[in-house]
């Protein structure tokens, strides 16, 4: 089986960092610039496309790991340099089949959106849900991740929300809802890791802070060249 | 710009910042070669930023010099340059151009009308440079026009056309970066417009103008809402941030995406909480 490990000279346990410093300098190396004159350009420009996928994989990897399982999530989605699904590892598994319930009109409707977000179309699952007049709580779920397909995240949170409350006992509700809700607590565990901007300085300081803010706002007019510190 | 992507300085060691304030004094020159005195005073730390984050991305070759500015008349300062102090200072004026000229329509300031003409050459010249970026800014501008007339509430509409305009700004070229950078773009530039409603609800409110916030801002829960909303623009953009193979300059790009841009949330939140304690 291949491993991206090996093609950047590390082994699984390499830390982020390591992994950085490890595509970093064999890509200086195998670069198509670094390369010009080297008579086995060709291969040097091969082993650079591997080291990018590579790191490109390991990073995905790594990310999956962290939030769950993995399927193939929707790729290809029109008019999108990323695609988000992608960065929650395809949705924990998301298998988009509708719910069985009598092949009503709204299940048939349940079914497109869900074929649409399996395959990246966001935009277009966002439509035929808004199309559809009854809203059930797998309705707010398709909804939450079509959002988050487009980055519209907030929206994405809420609608994960409303299913999550609607059908307290479906895990597949609580885990997008909590997943989601987590994409943002790692972060905020990391913020105040920091000391607080404000709070560890005095009256003066902010007033002093704010002065040079100003300074550097658009056309503020008093936008100096280096203008000292940036704040206090 | 908007000022809101900065460093929470006491956080930093001398040596640290000393190389961002060097990127710094970098875009003002850069800012004056390109685009003359009035370009300068455009000069923005939200670009210096993004300078930063390219510079260290690319490991471009850059030129360190010392300046003489206006600022430091008796002091000289480290400067650096390279290909991406260019591009910032071109992304900086083109976004202050459309920002005055926003501002003039919005609020009938003289000043920023006379602004907007003063850099209107160097807006043609660059734009003329960069015919798609300065479409997608001019589009997604009137799409926020069109939203603020008809007084959209819609969070995640209004902030992602800002959105689209940053992505583009981040997004220097077509390579297997571009799609990190474009999402770390998008999310910073969401971020940016949430906070910006933010800061000036009151303002707005008293103005009567358009804001985003305006009947959120009474109700219970607010603040909370708010801080959630941003916090989750940040963690996007700071998990784009955390794929990219960037070795060189982390410590200060952590500051800024973790710690230093809400150091004006910060500022205004307490401000509040005295007012209304004051009363």
């Amino acid at each position: 089986m291949y491993d991206p490990y090996a093609a950047l000279g590390l082994n699984r346990n390499a830390t982020e960092e390591e992994i950085k410093k490890a595509y970093r300098s064999l890509s200086r190396k195998y670069h198509p610039d670094a390369n010009v004159n080297n008579p086995n350009k060709e291969q040097a420009e091969e082993k650079f496309k591997e080291i990018q996928q590579a790191y490109q994989q390991i990073m995905r990897e790594r990310e999956q790991g962290a939030s769950g399982n993995y399927s193939q999530g929707g790729s290809g989605g029109q008019g999108n340099y990323w695609d988000f699904g992608d960065f929650f590892g395809g949705f924990g598994g998301f298998q988009g089949q509708g719910r069985a319930s009598g092949g009503d009109e709204g299940s048939a409707y349940q079914q497109a959106a869900s074929n649409y977000i399996r395959s990246g179309h966001y935009r277009e699952a966002l439509n035929v849900l808004g199309s559809m007049k009854e809203r059930d709580a797998r309705w707010h779920y398709l909804c939450a991740i079509a959002n988050s397909g487009i980055g519209n995240n907030v929206a994405a949170l809420e609608e994960a929300g409303r299913a999550a409350a609607m059908e307290p006992g479906n895990p597949e509700y609580q885990q997008l809802y909590a997943r989601l809700q987590n994409g943002g607590s790692w972060y905020y565990d990391r913020r105040q890791s920091y000391g607080s901007p404000i709070l560890g300085s005095g009256d003066f300081c902010m007033k002093l802070c704010l002065a040079n803010l100003a300074c550097n706002f658009c056309c503020g007019g008093g936008g100096l060249c280096c203008g000292g510190v940036p704040y206090c | 710009m908007f000022g809101y992507i900065i460093v929470n300085k006491p956080e930093m060691k001398f040596k640290e910042f000393d190389l961002y304030q060097s990127y710094y004094c970098g875009l003002c020159k850069a800012l004056k070669d390109q685009s003359g005195r009035r370009g300068q005073l455009t000069l923005s730390y939200d670009m210096a930023f993004l300078i930063l984050l390219l510079s260290s991305l690319y490991e471009p070759e850059t030129q360190l010099s010392c300046q003489k500015c206006v600022a430091h008349p008796f002091e000289k300062h480290p400067a650096r340059v390279n290909q991406f102090t260019a591009y910032g200072a071109d992304m900086n004026l083109l976004l202050s151009y459309y920002k005055c000229l926003d501002d003039w329509e919005d609020e009938h300031k003289l000043t920023r009308k006379i602004m907007a003409s003063s850099l209107k050459k160097s807006f043609h010249r660059i734009a003329a440079a960069y015919p798609g970026k300065a479409g997608i800014f001019q589009e997604n501008l009137g799409r926020l026009r069109r939203c603020e007339k008809e007084n959209s509430k819609d969070l995640d509409e209004v902030s992602g056309y800002f959105g689209n305009i940053m992505e583009e700004v981040f997004a220097w070229r077509k390579d297997e970066w571009e799609a990190g950078l474009r999402r770390m773009g998008f999310f910073l530039g969401k971020f940016i417009y949430l906070m910006d409603a933010f800061e000036d609800v009151e303002k707005d409110k008293k103005a009567g103008s358009y804001n985003l916030f305006l009947e959120d801002y009474n109700r219970e829960g607010f603040g909370q809402k708010v801080e959630q909303a941003l916090n989750m623009m940040m963690a996007e953009c700071s998990r784009a941030f955390e794929r990219l193979p960037i070795v060189e300059n982390t410590e200060i790009l952590r500051n800024i995406l973790y710690s230093g841009v809400w150091c004006r949330y910060e500022y205004v939140k307490k401000n509040r909480e005295r007012n209304v304690t004051d009363v």
